[in-house]
Protein backbone atom coordinates (compact mmCIF):
# COMPACT_ATOMS: atom_id res chain seq x y z
CA UNK A 1 0.00 0.00 0.00
CA UNK A 2 1.12 3.60 -0.59
CA UNK A 3 1.03 5.32 2.51
CA UNK A 4 0.56 8.89 1.01
CA UNK A 5 -1.09 9.20 -2.32
CA UNK A 6 -0.79 12.60 -4.55
CA UNK A 7 -2.77 11.06 -7.77
CA UNK A 8 -5.00 8.55 -7.67
CA UNK A 9 -6.11 6.78 -10.74
CA UNK A 10 -9.33 5.21 -10.85
CA UNK A 11 -11.32 3.16 -13.71
CA UNK A 12 -9.71 5.76 -15.57
CA UNK A 13 -11.17 5.23 -19.46
CA UNK A 14 -10.54 8.09 -22.04
CA UNK A 15 -12.82 7.12 -25.48
CA UNK A 16 -12.44 8.69 -29.06
CA UNK A 17 -15.82 6.93 -29.71
CA UNK A 18 -18.11 4.33 -28.70
CA UNK A 19 -15.42 1.64 -29.99
CA UNK A 20 -12.10 3.31 -29.93
CA UNK A 21 -10.69 3.75 -26.49
CA UNK A 22 -7.12 5.24 -25.89
CA UNK A 23 -7.06 4.16 -22.22
CA UNK A 24 -8.87 1.23 -20.79
CA UNK A 25 -9.52 0.99 -17.27
CA UNK A 26 -6.63 2.23 -15.68
CA UNK A 27 -6.08 2.12 -11.51
CA UNK A 28 -2.89 4.09 -10.22
CA UNK A 29 -1.81 4.98 -7.37
CA UNK A 30 1.14 7.59 -6.96
CA UNK A 31 2.55 8.12 -3.63
CA UNK A 32 3.94 11.62 -2.52
CA UNK A 33 8.22 11.55 -3.30
CA UNK A 34 8.18 9.02 -5.72
CA UNK A 35 10.05 8.83 -8.64
CA UNK A 36 8.08 7.21 -11.73
CA UNK A 37 8.77 6.44 -15.23
CA UNK A 38 6.08 5.90 -17.53
CA UNK A 39 6.88 4.08 -20.35
CA UNK A 40 5.65 2.33 -23.48
CA UNK A 41 6.28 2.71 -27.35
CA UNK A 42 4.79 5.57 -29.20
CA UNK A 43 1.07 5.96 -29.70
CA UNK A 44 0.60 3.85 -26.10
CA UNK A 45 -0.97 6.41 -24.38
CA UNK A 46 1.31 7.87 -22.19
CA UNK A 47 0.99 11.63 -23.16
CA UNK A 48 -3.19 10.96 -22.80
CA UNK A 49 -2.60 9.69 -19.44
CA UNK A 50 -0.28 12.12 -17.98
CA UNK A 51 -2.45 15.32 -18.70
CA UNK A 52 -5.03 13.71 -16.75
CA UNK A 53 -3.10 14.09 -13.92
CA UNK A 54 -3.28 17.33 -13.95
CA UNK A 55 -6.81 18.01 -15.65
CA UNK A 56 -5.56 19.19 -19.25
CA UNK A 57 -7.99 15.70 -20.10
CA UNK A 58 -11.07 14.98 -18.35
CA UNK A 59 -12.06 11.05 -17.93
CA UNK A 60 -14.56 9.80 -20.19
CA UNK A 61 -15.49 7.48 -17.32
CA UNK A 62 -14.01 6.25 -14.22
CA UNK A 63 -11.79 9.62 -12.02
CA UNK A 64 -8.30 10.80 -10.79
CA UNK A 65 -7.93 12.52 -7.77
CA UNK A 66 -5.26 15.15 -6.93
CA UNK A 67 -4.51 15.29 -3.47
CA UNK A 68 -8.24 14.14 -2.68
CA UNK A 69 -9.48 17.05 -5.45
CA UNK A 70 -11.17 15.34 -8.66
CA UNK A 71 -9.49 17.23 -11.47
CA UNK A 72 -12.89 17.11 -12.79
CA UNK A 73 -13.92 20.08 -10.47
CA UNK A 74 -10.72 22.44 -10.63
CA UNK A 75 -9.20 24.51 -13.23
CA UNK A 76 -6.18 23.64 -14.93
CA UNK A 77 -4.30 26.92 -14.00
CA UNK A 78 -5.22 26.38 -10.09
CA UNK A 79 -4.00 22.30 -10.10
CA UNK A 80 -0.98 24.05 -11.69
CA UNK A 81 -0.04 24.86 -8.33
CA UNK A 82 -0.31 20.89 -7.36
CA UNK A 83 0.73 19.11 -10.39
CA UNK A 84 3.46 21.01 -12.90
CA UNK A 85 3.47 19.58 -16.34
CA UNK A 86 6.89 20.28 -18.54
CA UNK A 87 5.43 19.53 -22.88
CA UNK A 88 8.03 17.93 -25.02
CA UNK A 89 8.43 21.16 -26.82
CA UNK A 90 9.76 24.21 -24.63
CA UNK A 91 8.95 26.71 -27.59
CA UNK A 92 5.40 26.83 -26.82
CA UNK A 93 5.54 28.43 -24.09
CA UNK A 94 8.61 31.07 -24.48
CA UNK A 95 7.38 34.90 -25.14
CA UNK A 96 9.58 36.87 -22.81
CA UNK A 97 12.41 38.50 -24.03
CA UNK A 98 14.81 37.40 -20.54
CA UNK A 99 15.04 34.41 -19.13
CA UNK A 100 14.05 35.56 -15.84
CA UNK A 101 10.85 37.58 -16.91
CA UNK A 102 9.74 34.25 -18.42
CA UNK A 103 10.49 32.36 -15.39
CA UNK A 104 8.23 34.29 -13.20
CA UNK A 105 5.53 34.91 -15.49
CA UNK A 106 3.44 32.39 -14.02
CA UNK A 107 3.95 33.79 -10.53
CA UNK A 108 1.94 37.28 -11.36
CA UNK A 109 -1.23 35.22 -11.38
CA UNK A 110 -0.70 34.45 -7.75
CA UNK A 111 -0.82 37.81 -6.02
CA UNK A 112 2.35 37.47 -4.20
CA UNK A 113 4.65 40.11 -2.69
CA UNK A 114 7.70 41.01 -4.91
CA UNK A 115 10.24 39.62 -2.58
CA UNK A 116 8.49 36.28 -2.46
CA UNK A 117 8.21 36.61 -6.46
CA UNK A 118 12.30 37.44 -6.49
CA UNK A 119 13.14 34.58 -4.07
CA UNK A 120 11.11 31.70 -5.94
CA UNK A 121 12.43 33.22 -9.31
CA UNK A 122 16.16 32.75 -7.72
CA UNK A 123 15.36 29.56 -6.59
CA UNK A 124 13.84 28.02 -9.74
CA UNK A 125 17.52 29.41 -11.80
CA UNK A 126 19.51 28.01 -8.76
CA UNK A 127 17.43 24.84 -9.64
CA UNK A 128 17.99 24.05 -13.26
CA UNK A 129 21.38 25.95 -13.13
CA UNK A 130 20.62 29.09 -15.22
CA UNK A 131 21.84 31.61 -12.84
CA UNK A 132 24.20 32.98 -14.96
CA UNK A 133 21.69 33.26 -17.75
CA UNK A 134 19.13 35.43 -15.58
CA UNK A 135 19.04 38.00 -18.20
CA UNK A 136 19.58 36.21 -21.53
CA UNK A 137 17.13 36.32 -24.18
CA UNK A 138 15.71 32.35 -24.32
CA UNK A 139 15.58 32.38 -28.02
CA UNK A 140 19.28 32.60 -27.97
CA UNK A 141 19.92 29.82 -25.09
CA UNK A 142 20.33 26.17 -27.01
CA UNK A 143 17.24 23.54 -27.28
CA UNK A 144 18.29 22.09 -24.03
CA UNK A 145 19.01 24.65 -21.76
CA UNK A 146 15.33 26.41 -23.07
CA UNK A 147 14.14 22.98 -21.82
CA UNK A 148 15.41 23.74 -18.43
CA UNK A 149 13.79 27.22 -18.98
CA UNK A 150 10.43 25.78 -19.62
CA UNK A 151 10.91 23.31 -16.41
CA UNK A 152 11.63 26.15 -13.90
CA UNK A 153 8.37 28.56 -15.13
CA UNK A 154 6.92 25.12 -13.45
CA UNK A 155 8.96 24.99 -10.64
CA UNK A 156 8.76 28.58 -9.16
CA UNK A 157 4.73 27.84 -8.77
CA UNK A 158 5.90 25.03 -6.20
CA UNK A 159 3.91 22.46 -7.63
CA UNK A 160 4.26 19.08 -5.33
CA UNK A 161 4.14 16.91 -8.13
CA UNK A 162 6.31 17.27 -11.93
CA UNK A 163 5.31 15.40 -15.09
CA UNK A 164 7.92 15.64 -17.77
CA UNK A 165 7.07 14.72 -21.35
CA UNK A 166 9.98 12.68 -22.91
CA UNK A 167 12.28 15.64 -21.08
CA UNK A 168 15.75 14.50 -23.11
CA UNK A 169 14.40 14.01 -26.39
CA UNK A 170 16.32 16.24 -28.95
CA UNK A 171 18.86 16.40 -26.47
CA UNK A 172 22.53 15.05 -26.50
CA UNK A 173 24.13 12.81 -23.98
CA UNK A 174 25.65 15.59 -21.83
CA UNK A 175 22.60 17.97 -21.97
CA UNK A 176 20.05 14.84 -21.23
CA UNK A 177 22.61 13.97 -17.93
CA UNK A 178 22.22 17.62 -16.89
CA UNK A 179 18.68 17.56 -17.51
CA UNK A 180 18.07 14.14 -15.57
CA UNK A 181 20.62 14.85 -12.42
CA UNK A 182 18.27 18.42 -12.08
CA UNK A 183 15.20 15.96 -11.77
CA UNK A 184 16.88 13.90 -9.46
CA UNK A 185 17.99 16.13 -6.94
CA UNK A 186 14.29 18.25 -7.20
CA UNK A 187 13.71 14.42 -6.44
CA UNK A 188 15.23 14.40 -3.32
CA UNK A 189 14.24 18.13 -2.13
CA UNK A 190 10.44 15.96 -2.07
CA UNK A 191 9.45 16.29 -5.32
CA UNK A 192 6.90 13.79 -6.61
CA UNK A 193 8.60 12.84 -10.62
CA UNK A 194 6.34 11.42 -13.27
CA UNK A 195 8.73 11.28 -15.89
CA UNK A 196 7.60 9.89 -19.52
CA UNK A 197 10.23 8.24 -21.62
CA UNK A 198 10.81 5.33 -23.95
CA UNK A 199 14.64 5.62 -23.43
CA UNK A 200 14.88 2.44 -20.83
CA UNK A 201 18.36 3.26 -19.85
CA UNK A 202 17.11 6.78 -18.41
CA UNK A 203 14.66 4.68 -16.45
CA UNK A 204 17.39 1.99 -14.81
CA UNK A 205 19.73 4.69 -14.01
CA UNK A 206 17.21 7.18 -12.19
CA UNK A 207 13.50 6.15 -11.77
CA UNK A 208 12.55 4.03 -8.65
CA UNK A 209 9.17 2.68 -10.06
CA UNK A 210 8.02 1.96 -14.00
CA UNK A 211 4.57 2.08 -15.11
CA UNK A 212 4.23 0.11 -18.30
CA UNK A 213 1.72 1.22 -20.88
CA UNK A 214 0.59 -0.64 -23.95
CA UNK A 215 -1.99 -0.08 -26.31
CA UNK A 216 -3.73 2.21 -23.35
CA UNK A 217 -3.66 -0.31 -20.71
CA UNK A 218 -1.02 -1.18 -17.92
CA UNK A 219 1.20 -3.47 -18.83
CA UNK A 220 3.44 -3.74 -16.02
CA UNK A 221 4.13 -1.71 -12.46
CA UNK A 222 6.58 -2.03 -9.80
CA UNK A 223 10.08 -1.46 -9.20
CA UNK A 224 12.61 -0.82 -12.01
CA UNK A 225 14.35 -3.99 -10.90
CA UNK A 226 11.22 -5.84 -11.16
CA UNK A 227 10.02 -4.90 -14.38
CA UNK A 228 13.38 -4.95 -16.45
CA UNK A 229 13.34 -8.96 -14.95
CA UNK A 230 10.11 -9.81 -16.98
CA UNK A 231 11.80 -9.36 -20.22
CA UNK A 232 9.11 -11.65 -21.90
CA UNK A 233 6.67 -9.46 -21.31
CA UNK A 234 8.74 -6.15 -21.84
CA UNK A 235 9.22 -7.59 -25.59
CA UNK A 236 5.71 -6.97 -26.54
CA UNK A 237 6.35 -3.24 -26.04
CA UNK A 238 9.54 -2.69 -28.56
CA UNK A 239 11.38 -1.20 -25.80
CA UNK A 240 14.72 -1.23 -26.02
CA UNK A 241 16.12 -2.77 -22.87
CA UNK A 242 19.50 -1.90 -21.69
CA UNK A 243 22.43 -3.78 -22.80
CA UNK A 244 23.73 -5.12 -19.50
CA UNK A 245 19.96 -6.27 -18.00
CA UNK A 246 19.80 -8.24 -21.40
CA UNK A 247 23.24 -9.91 -20.43
CA UNK A 248 22.24 -10.53 -16.81
CA UNK A 249 19.08 -11.95 -18.16
CA UNK A 250 21.35 -14.40 -20.46
CA UNK A 251 23.25 -15.02 -18.03
CA UNK A 252 20.50 -16.47 -15.38
CA UNK A 253 20.80 -19.99 -16.75
CA UNK A 254 24.26 -19.92 -15.00
CA UNK A 255 22.35 -19.02 -12.14
CA UNK A 256 22.99 -15.35 -12.07
CA UNK A 257 19.65 -12.98 -10.69
CA UNK A 258 17.28 -11.96 -13.69
CA UNK A 259 17.18 -8.34 -11.66
CA UNK A 260 20.47 -6.27 -12.39
CA UNK A 261 20.70 -3.05 -13.04
CA UNK A 262 24.37 -2.16 -13.34
CA UNK A 263 27.89 -3.55 -14.75
CA UNK A 264 29.13 -3.70 -11.12
CA UNK A 265 26.21 -5.72 -10.45
CA UNK A 266 26.59 -8.15 -13.14
CA UNK A 267 30.50 -8.42 -12.24
CA UNK A 268 29.93 -9.43 -8.59
CA UNK A 269 27.38 -11.61 -9.15
CA UNK A 270 29.83 -13.30 -11.63
CA UNK A 271 32.32 -13.53 -9.12
CA UNK A 272 29.97 -15.27 -6.78
CA UNK A 273 28.69 -17.60 -9.35
CA UNK A 274 32.69 -18.54 -10.59
CA UNK A 275 33.38 -18.57 -6.27
CA UNK A 276 30.73 -20.68 -6.05
CA UNK A 277 32.07 -23.12 -8.31
CA UNK A 278 35.23 -23.45 -7.12
CA UNK B 1 -15.54 26.78 -34.75
CA UNK B 2 -13.55 24.10 -36.46
CA UNK B 3 -12.89 23.77 -40.06
CA UNK B 4 -12.31 20.59 -41.89
CA UNK B 5 -10.54 21.56 -44.82
CA UNK B 6 -8.07 18.60 -44.92
CA UNK B 7 -8.19 15.81 -47.87
CA UNK B 8 -9.89 13.16 -46.41
CA UNK B 9 -8.86 9.93 -48.56
CA UNK B 10 -11.97 7.80 -50.45
CA UNK B 11 -13.15 6.17 -53.82
CA UNK B 12 -16.24 8.11 -54.48
CA UNK B 13 -16.84 9.51 -57.95
CA UNK B 14 -16.18 12.83 -56.79
CA UNK B 15 -12.76 11.92 -55.52
CA UNK B 16 -11.80 10.64 -58.76
CA UNK B 17 -12.58 13.40 -60.66
CA UNK B 18 -9.95 15.72 -62.06
CA UNK B 19 -9.07 18.95 -59.71
CA UNK B 20 -9.91 20.82 -62.72
CA UNK B 21 -13.79 19.61 -63.28
CA UNK B 22 -14.15 20.16 -59.45
CA UNK B 23 -12.76 24.15 -59.78
CA UNK B 24 -14.79 24.53 -62.65
CA UNK B 25 -18.17 23.43 -60.37
CA UNK B 26 -17.31 25.11 -57.44
CA UNK B 27 -16.72 28.72 -59.63
CA UNK B 28 -20.02 27.80 -61.41
CA UNK B 29 -21.86 27.50 -57.60
CA UNK B 30 -20.60 30.29 -56.88
CA UNK B 31 -21.68 31.99 -60.03
CA UNK B 32 -25.21 30.65 -59.58
CA UNK B 33 -24.99 32.18 -55.80
CA UNK B 34 -24.24 35.61 -56.91
CA UNK B 35 -26.38 35.33 -59.81
CA UNK B 36 -29.90 34.49 -58.10
CA UNK B 37 -31.11 36.36 -55.19
CA UNK B 38 -34.34 34.76 -54.39
CA UNK B 39 -34.54 32.31 -51.24
CA UNK B 40 -36.24 29.44 -53.54
CA UNK B 41 -33.53 29.38 -56.30
CA UNK B 42 -30.83 29.48 -53.55
CA UNK B 43 -32.28 26.91 -51.48
CA UNK B 44 -32.91 24.11 -54.52
CA UNK B 45 -28.71 25.62 -55.15
CA UNK B 46 -27.64 24.76 -51.66
CA UNK B 47 -29.23 20.92 -51.22
CA UNK B 48 -27.48 20.87 -55.06
CA UNK B 49 -24.22 21.28 -52.99
CA UNK B 50 -25.61 19.45 -50.06
CA UNK B 51 -25.98 16.35 -52.42
CA UNK B 52 -22.83 16.39 -54.06
CA UNK B 53 -21.47 16.44 -50.44
CA UNK B 54 -23.01 13.14 -49.90
CA UNK B 55 -21.93 11.35 -52.87
CA UNK B 56 -18.40 12.52 -52.11
CA UNK B 57 -19.12 10.72 -48.51
CA UNK B 58 -17.87 13.77 -46.36
CA UNK B 59 -20.86 14.89 -45.08
CA UNK B 60 -20.26 13.96 -41.67
CA UNK B 61 -17.01 15.74 -41.86
CA UNK B 62 -19.25 18.80 -42.74
CA UNK B 63 -21.69 19.10 -40.05
CA UNK B 64 -19.55 21.28 -37.40
CA UNK B 65 -19.15 23.67 -40.03
CA UNK B 66 -22.32 23.43 -41.55
CA UNK B 67 -23.75 24.34 -37.63
CA UNK B 68 -21.25 27.46 -37.36
CA UNK B 69 -22.61 28.60 -41.15
CA UNK B 70 -25.95 28.22 -39.91
CA UNK B 71 -25.49 30.17 -36.69
CA UNK B 72 -23.64 32.50 -39.30
CA UNK B 73 -26.72 32.75 -41.33
CA UNK B 74 -29.45 33.55 -38.62
CA UNK B 75 -27.03 35.96 -37.55
CA UNK B 76 -27.10 37.61 -41.02
CA UNK B 77 -31.10 37.30 -41.06
CA UNK B 78 -30.80 38.85 -37.12
CA UNK B 79 -29.32 41.57 -38.85
CA UNK B 80 -31.98 42.06 -41.88
CA UNK B 81 -34.51 42.37 -39.48
CA UNK B 82 -33.03 45.32 -37.60
CA UNK B 83 -32.27 47.05 -40.17
CA UNK B 84 -34.46 46.55 -43.27
CA UNK B 85 -38.18 48.22 -42.34
CA UNK B 86 -40.30 48.08 -46.10
CA UNK B 87 -41.92 45.94 -47.63
CA UNK B 88 -45.00 43.57 -46.06
CA UNK B 89 -44.85 43.14 -41.94
CA UNK B 90 -44.81 39.32 -41.02
CA UNK B 91 -44.91 40.08 -37.09
CA UNK B 92 -43.98 42.63 -34.33
CA UNK B 93 -41.20 41.93 -31.99
CA UNK B 94 -41.81 45.27 -30.19
CA UNK B 95 -43.90 48.16 -31.62
CA UNK B 96 -40.94 49.99 -32.63
CA UNK B 97 -39.16 46.49 -33.86
CA UNK B 98 -41.41 45.32 -37.09
CA UNK B 99 -40.33 41.75 -38.50
CA UNK B 100 -40.92 41.94 -42.63
CA UNK B 101 -41.39 39.81 -44.99
CA UNK B 102 -38.57 41.52 -46.97
CA UNK B 103 -36.26 41.05 -44.47
CA UNK B 104 -36.44 37.54 -43.73
CA UNK B 105 -36.18 36.80 -47.35
CA UNK B 106 -32.90 38.96 -47.87
CA UNK B 107 -31.45 37.81 -44.78
CA UNK B 108 -32.43 33.73 -46.06
CA UNK B 109 -31.14 34.82 -49.57
CA UNK B 110 -27.62 35.69 -48.22
CA UNK B 111 -27.17 33.11 -45.57
CA UNK B 112 -27.90 30.83 -48.18
CA UNK B 113 -25.30 32.36 -50.71
CA UNK B 114 -22.67 32.36 -48.30
CA UNK B 115 -23.55 28.58 -47.30
CA UNK B 116 -23.73 27.13 -50.99
CA UNK B 117 -20.36 29.33 -52.18
CA UNK B 118 -18.39 27.87 -48.59
CA UNK B 119 -19.40 24.41 -48.85
CA UNK B 120 -18.98 24.01 -52.21
CA UNK B 121 -15.40 25.17 -51.92
CA UNK B 122 -14.92 22.74 -48.89
CA UNK B 123 -16.44 19.66 -50.71
CA UNK B 124 -13.48 20.58 -53.64
CA UNK B 125 -10.37 20.94 -50.86
CA UNK B 126 -11.56 17.87 -49.15
CA UNK B 127 -12.03 15.23 -51.87
CA UNK B 128 -8.84 17.00 -53.75
CA UNK B 129 -5.32 15.74 -52.64
CA UNK B 130 -2.91 18.87 -52.00
CA UNK B 131 -0.69 18.48 -54.81
CA UNK B 132 -2.72 17.84 -57.59
CA UNK B 133 -4.40 21.11 -56.74
CA UNK B 134 -1.44 22.49 -57.24
CA UNK B 135 -0.74 20.59 -60.12
CA UNK B 136 -3.80 21.56 -61.51
CA UNK B 137 -3.94 25.68 -60.93
CA UNK B 138 -0.42 25.76 -62.15
CA UNK B 139 -0.20 23.34 -65.07
CA UNK B 140 -3.81 23.63 -66.74
CA UNK B 141 -4.72 27.15 -65.24
CA UNK B 142 -1.16 28.33 -65.78
CA UNK B 143 -0.61 30.83 -62.66
CA UNK B 144 2.52 31.33 -61.12
CA UNK B 145 3.74 28.60 -59.20
CA UNK B 146 4.70 30.98 -56.45
CA UNK B 147 2.13 32.46 -55.91
CA UNK B 148 -0.47 28.85 -55.82
CA UNK B 149 2.45 27.95 -53.14
CA UNK B 150 1.88 30.51 -50.93
CA UNK B 151 -2.09 30.01 -51.32
CA UNK B 152 -1.83 26.36 -51.30
CA UNK B 153 0.62 26.26 -48.19
CA UNK B 154 -1.75 29.13 -46.44
CA UNK B 155 -4.85 27.13 -46.11
CA UNK B 156 -3.06 23.45 -45.99
CA UNK B 157 -1.38 25.09 -42.66
CA UNK B 158 -4.75 25.93 -41.11
CA UNK B 159 -5.13 22.67 -39.44
CA UNK B 160 -1.92 23.12 -38.41
CA UNK B 161 -1.95 26.33 -36.88
CA UNK B 162 -5.26 24.93 -34.80
CA UNK B 163 -3.35 22.51 -33.23
CA UNK B 164 -0.75 24.69 -32.37
CA UNK B 165 -2.87 26.85 -30.74
CA UNK B 166 -4.12 24.10 -28.75
CA UNK B 167 -0.62 23.43 -27.91
CA UNK B 168 0.40 26.57 -26.39
CA UNK B 169 -3.27 27.05 -24.51
CA UNK B 170 -2.15 24.05 -22.99
CA UNK B 171 1.35 24.80 -22.01
CA UNK B 172 0.49 28.08 -20.62
CA UNK B 173 -2.50 26.93 -18.18
CA UNK B 174 -0.24 24.65 -17.47
CA UNK B 175 2.06 27.19 -15.90
CA UNK B 176 -0.90 28.89 -13.85
CA UNK B 177 -1.98 31.00 -16.75
CA UNK B 178 -5.22 31.02 -16.53
CA UNK B 179 -7.04 30.46 -20.22
CA UNK B 180 -9.86 28.48 -19.17
CA UNK B 181 -11.79 30.73 -17.01
CA UNK B 182 -14.83 32.41 -18.15
CA UNK B 183 -13.83 36.28 -17.62
CA UNK B 184 -13.32 38.08 -20.29
CA UNK B 185 -10.98 40.58 -19.61
CA UNK B 186 -8.35 38.05 -17.95
CA UNK B 187 -8.78 35.98 -21.19
CA UNK B 188 -7.99 39.31 -23.47
CA UNK B 189 -5.21 39.72 -20.73
CA UNK B 190 -3.68 36.05 -21.23
CA UNK B 191 -4.02 36.58 -25.42
CA UNK B 192 -0.52 37.65 -25.36
CA UNK B 193 0.87 34.41 -23.49
CA UNK B 194 -1.00 32.36 -26.46
CA UNK B 195 -0.35 35.21 -29.96
CA UNK B 196 3.42 35.65 -29.42
CA UNK B 197 4.50 32.03 -28.71
CA UNK B 198 2.24 30.92 -31.76
CA UNK B 199 4.02 33.69 -33.87
CA UNK B 200 7.33 32.79 -32.91
CA UNK B 201 6.24 28.95 -33.48
CA UNK B 202 4.93 29.83 -36.56
CA UNK B 203 8.19 31.56 -38.06
CA UNK B 204 10.44 28.40 -37.14
CA UNK B 205 7.81 26.70 -38.92
CA UNK B 206 8.11 29.01 -42.19
CA UNK B 207 11.45 29.34 -42.20
CA UNK B 208 12.05 25.19 -41.65
CA UNK B 209 9.21 24.52 -44.98
CA UNK B 210 11.36 27.01 -46.86
CA UNK B 211 14.74 25.65 -46.40
CA UNK B 212 13.00 22.01 -46.92
CA UNK B 213 11.63 23.06 -50.35
CA UNK B 214 15.11 24.99 -51.12
CA UNK B 215 16.95 21.55 -50.31
CA UNK B 216 14.65 19.35 -52.80
CA UNK B 217 15.07 22.06 -55.63
CA UNK B 218 12.65 24.18 -55.57
CA UNK B 219 12.30 27.45 -57.93
CA UNK B 220 15.62 25.73 -59.54
CA UNK B 221 14.06 25.44 -62.81
CA UNK B 222 10.69 24.96 -64.97
CA UNK B 223 8.74 22.27 -63.02
CA UNK B 224 7.78 18.86 -64.25
CA UNK B 225 5.17 16.05 -63.02
CA UNK B 226 5.59 12.56 -62.76
CA UNK B 227 1.73 12.30 -63.56
CA UNK B 228 -0.02 14.19 -65.84
CA UNK B 229 -3.84 14.54 -65.52
CA UNK B 230 -5.88 13.59 -68.22
CA UNK B 231 -9.87 14.70 -68.36
CA UNK B 232 -12.00 11.70 -68.72
CA UNK B 233 -15.39 11.32 -69.90
CA UNK B 234 -17.54 12.27 -66.68
CA UNK B 235 -15.11 15.16 -66.07
CA UNK B 236 -16.28 17.01 -69.28
CA UNK B 237 -19.59 15.71 -68.90
CA UNK B 238 -19.27 17.49 -65.20
CA UNK B 239 -17.87 20.88 -66.95
CA UNK B 240 -20.15 20.75 -69.68
CA UNK B 241 -22.91 20.22 -67.48
CA UNK B 242 -21.95 23.25 -65.05
CA UNK B 243 -20.55 25.55 -67.93
CA UNK B 244 -24.22 24.98 -69.58
CA UNK B 245 -25.83 25.50 -66.45
CA UNK B 246 -23.90 28.79 -65.85
CA UNK B 247 -25.27 30.05 -69.26
CA UNK B 248 -28.30 29.03 -69.21
CA UNK B 249 -28.76 31.13 -65.62
CA UNK B 250 -27.59 33.73 -66.96
CA UNK B 251 -29.88 33.41 -69.57
CA UNK B 252 -32.73 32.85 -67.01
CA UNK B 253 -32.05 35.82 -65.21
CA UNK B 254 -31.71 38.40 -67.75
CA UNK B 255 -35.54 37.19 -68.66
CA UNK B 256 -36.36 37.85 -64.92
CA UNK B 257 -36.18 34.57 -63.64
CA UNK B 258 -34.74 33.57 -60.28
CA UNK B 259 -34.91 37.41 -58.76
CA UNK B 260 -36.95 38.46 -55.76
CA UNK B 261 -38.28 41.78 -56.12
CA UNK B 262 -37.59 43.63 -52.55
N1 LIG C 1 -7.02 14.17 -29.92
C1 LIG C 1 -6.86 12.94 -30.41
N2 LIG C 1 -7.61 12.52 -31.44
C2 LIG C 1 -7.45 11.29 -31.95
N3 LIG C 1 -6.56 10.40 -31.51
C3 LIG C 1 -5.78 10.75 -30.49
C4 LIG C 1 -5.88 12.04 -29.89
N4 LIG C 1 -4.96 12.11 -28.91
C5 LIG C 1 -4.33 10.93 -28.91
N5 LIG C 1 -4.81 10.10 -29.85
C6 LIG C 1 -4.39 8.71 -30.10
O1 LIG C 1 -4.21 8.09 -28.86
C7 LIG C 1 -3.07 7.26 -28.85
C8 LIG C 1 -2.17 7.62 -27.71
O2 LIG C 1 -1.55 8.85 -27.93
P1 LIG C 1 -0.44 9.43 -26.93
O3 LIG C 1 -1.00 9.48 -25.57
O4 LIG C 1 0.02 10.72 -27.50
O5 LIG C 1 0.71 8.35 -27.04
P2 LIG C 1 2.22 8.41 -26.49
O6 LIG C 1 2.40 9.68 -25.74
O7 LIG C 1 2.35 7.18 -25.64
O8 LIG C 1 3.09 8.32 -27.70
C9 LIG C 1 -2.41 7.44 -30.21
O9 LIG C 1 -2.71 6.29 -30.97
C10 LIG C 1 -3.06 8.65 -30.80
O10 LIG C 1 -3.21 8.50 -32.19
MG1 LIG D 1 3.71 11.35 -26.14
Amino acid sequence: MISNPIIQVKDLCQNLDENHFILNKINLTIGSGEFLALVGQNGAGKTTLAKHFNGLLKPTSGKVLVDNLNTKYVKVSELAQKVGYVFQNPDHQIFHNSVEKEISFGLKYLNLPAEEVKRRTDDALKAVGLVDYRYAHPYSLSRGQRQRVALASVLVLKPNVLVLDEPTTGLDYRESMQIMNMIRSLNNQGHTIIMITHDMSLVSTFAKRVVVLNKGEILLDGPVREVLSHQEILSETFLEIPPISRLADKLSVIGIPKNLLTVEEVYRALCDVRGAEK
Amino acid sequence: MTVANEYIPGNSPIHSMTPLAKIIWTSVVMILALLFNHPLYLLALFFSVLLVAKIAGVLKVLISTLKSLFLFSLILILLQVLFTKEGEVIFYITEYLPVTKNAVYLGTAMGLRMMAAVLSFLIFLLTTRFKDIIQTLTNNLKLPIDYVFIFMTALRFIPTFLNEIKQVKEAQSCRGCSLDGWNPLVKIKAYAAVALPLVLVSLQKADKLAMAMETRGCGSGPRTCYREQKMSAADLSLVFISILLAVFAVLARLNGYGTYQY
